[in-house]
């Protein structure tokens, strides 16, 4: 260790002898206060002067009852049978847990890769700016330009967005490795042991609830990716058919079938999600 | 047997850190690197097994030089090196005997490293190491459960599955209570004299040395003032090894 240098203890400033007034007001909290002061003038200047044209209000409300009604509370299969409909959500299910599988497995080898407390600097900022490039662009995108290549379709949306599910994922498995202590991976170094047993003995059992979070997360995130990916790259998922019940046939009982089917899967998710972190969570 | 001449580390351009250290350890004893705070202990040990690259001089383990090793080498020296820590180092959402096992891992290939596939022979041999520290019943209790004092007999179980010539413990009691550091250090000794290893071990108290170490290695200011016997100290040569680093600086400077 290095020895400890001689200092002298510093003298303390001396008290002014004038009392100061404190303000409150520093200045980070008037920056912050005149920005929302701002836009709040904003936002009532274009309330008061907003165009409503031959709109009335009284009337547009009642239609989004009525039409909030048919959805919610009268829901059907509309044109397309149960059975269509579920083969649908499978599908949406099965996009989402397939490109999450994928990118977790590819993200966690490039996360180690991306990790600064195992990598080289370059190689981990390198990876970093990589990833934030691919994440800057929203999974949508991706999906649309892989279907220029690849053809509209399944294809071109499982690729797409297990694209920017290994963006997602190596940010997070990366941070989650560069929390575990520096101690421990030391500990193992210091009788022999190589790289990658490291990784796999030492580390991911240090981040294992950390991991499933996150990928659970990400799983969410897919799941409403795949809906929507449906209904622009033609998957011939739920969202397909949510788009076609919503904007091609009007059909607002159907819509509101299927947005109870993914309310009900988003349901199951969480409440699996909370039972497995529970069952790694539990003997802490 | 550990040899260590002329062993120098300078750290940034000016700050001499370790200054022409020599010292030797002998199977069977333990021997305490003593000294005040930032004196050198913990990078001389650290240099004993390469954790901390030193600049200049030999480290010989039963006379093969760890400095002269290439990577792979040096691995295979560091799994017969088993190495203890004041804050433990175990994994702490693992359990006891899995900690105890990961001493193995440096024998192993990458991909058996990797899954974690033990021998029937080395689980066994796990239980009895634990045993051996006094923890046959925490086996499967998980780290972050245990004690300090049960962690770091953990740590020394896993030392020991290294099958090691020569265990480093650095700062091994600075965390633990009185009672955990004289279980601690009983075991050390016990090892030491049954199974002929080498202990080398930084301590900030000198009680526990001067009680505990066979070989006493005394440093100020990365230079070695005192190296003999644990009989040899007196109160003289305790002064000159905690003196006031300001001055040592000068008085040592060769």
């Amino acid at each position: 260790m290095i020895e400890n240098s001689s200092t002298t203890p510093k003298t303390l400033p001396q008290p002014n002898p004038k009392t100061k007034r404190i303000s409150m007001m520093t200045r980070p909290r008037l920056i912050l206060r005149t920005v929302l002061g701002g836009l709040t003038l904003v936002t009532l200047y274009s309330l008061l002067t907003l165009n409503t044209a031959n709109l009335k209000l009284s009337e547009a409300f009642k239609s989004l009852g009525t039409n909030l009604h048919s959805m919610f509370l009268q829901p059907s299969v509309g044109q397309d049978s149960w059975n269509l409909l579920l083969t649908a959500l499978t599908r949406s299910v099965s996009l989402a847990m397939l490109t999450t599988l994928l990118g977790a497995l590819f993200a966690f080898f490039i996360a180690v890769g991306a990790a600064r407390n195992l990598s080289p600097t370059w190689l981990a900022n390198t990876i970093k700016a990589v990833m934030a490039f691919i994440r800057s662009i929203p999974t949508i995108l991706w999906v649309l330009i892989y279907s220029v290549t690849m053809g509209l379709g399944a294809n071109a949306a499982v690729v797409g967005l297990t694209f920017h599910s290994i963006a997602y994922l190596v940010k997070a498995y990366s941070e989650s490795i560069e929390e575990t202590s520096s101690d421990t991976i030391e500990a193992l170094k210091a009788s022999g042991v190589g790289f990658w047993p490291i990784v796999f003995q030492a580390i991911l059992p240090s981040i294992i609830p950390a991991l499933l979070s996150w990928t659970f997360i990400r799983f969410e995130i897919n799941f409403a990716n795949a809906v929507a990916v449906g209904a622009a790259a033609g998957a011939d998922d739920i969202g397909y058919y949510l788009f076609m019940s919503g904007s091609f046939y009007s059909n607002f009982h159907e819509v509101g079938l299927i947005v109870y089917l993914l309310l009900g899967v988003a349901v199951i998710l969480e409440l699996v999600s909370m039972r497995l972190r529970g069952h790694y969570l539990q003997k802490n | 047997m550990l040899k260590v001449t002329g062993l120098d580390k300078t750290y940034g351009h000016h700050k001499h850190s370790l200054k022409d250290v020599n010292f030797t350890a002998q199977p069977g004893e333990v021997t305490a690197i003593i000294g005040p705070s930032g004196a050198g202990k913990t990078t001389i040990l650290r240099s004993v097994n390469q954790l901390i690259r030193d600049d200049g001089g030999q480290i010989l383990l039963d006379d093969v030089d760890i400095r002269q090793a290439n990577k792979k080498q040096l691995r295979q020296i560091r799994h017969h090196i088993g190495m203890i820590f004041q804050n433990y180092n175990l994994i702490s959402p693992l359990t006891a005997i899995e900690n105890v096992l990961h001493g193995r891992l440096g024998a192993k290939s990458t991909l058996a490293g990797m899954l974690g596939l033990y021998s029937t022979d080395e689980k066994s041999e796990a239980l009895t190491l634990l045993q051996e520290v006094g923890l046959q019943d925490y086996a499967y209790q998980r780290c972050d459960q245990l004690s300090g004092g049960q962690q770091q007999r953990v740590g020394i179980a896993r030392a020991l599955m290294q099958h090691p010539k020569m265990i480093l413990c650095d700062e091994p009691i600075a965390s633990l209570d009185p009672k955990s550091t004289r279980i601690v250090m009983d075991i050390l000794r016990r090892l030491a004299k049954e199974k002929q290893l080498i202990i080398l071990i930084n301590l900030h108290q000198i009680d526990v040395a001067r009680e505990y170490a066979d070989h006493i290695v005394g440093i100020n200011s990365g230079a070695i003032v005192f190296e003999g016997p644990n009989q040899d100290i007196d109160a003289a040569t305790l002064q000159n090894i905690y003196r006031q680093p300001e001055t040592a600086v000068t008085d040592n400077a060769n």
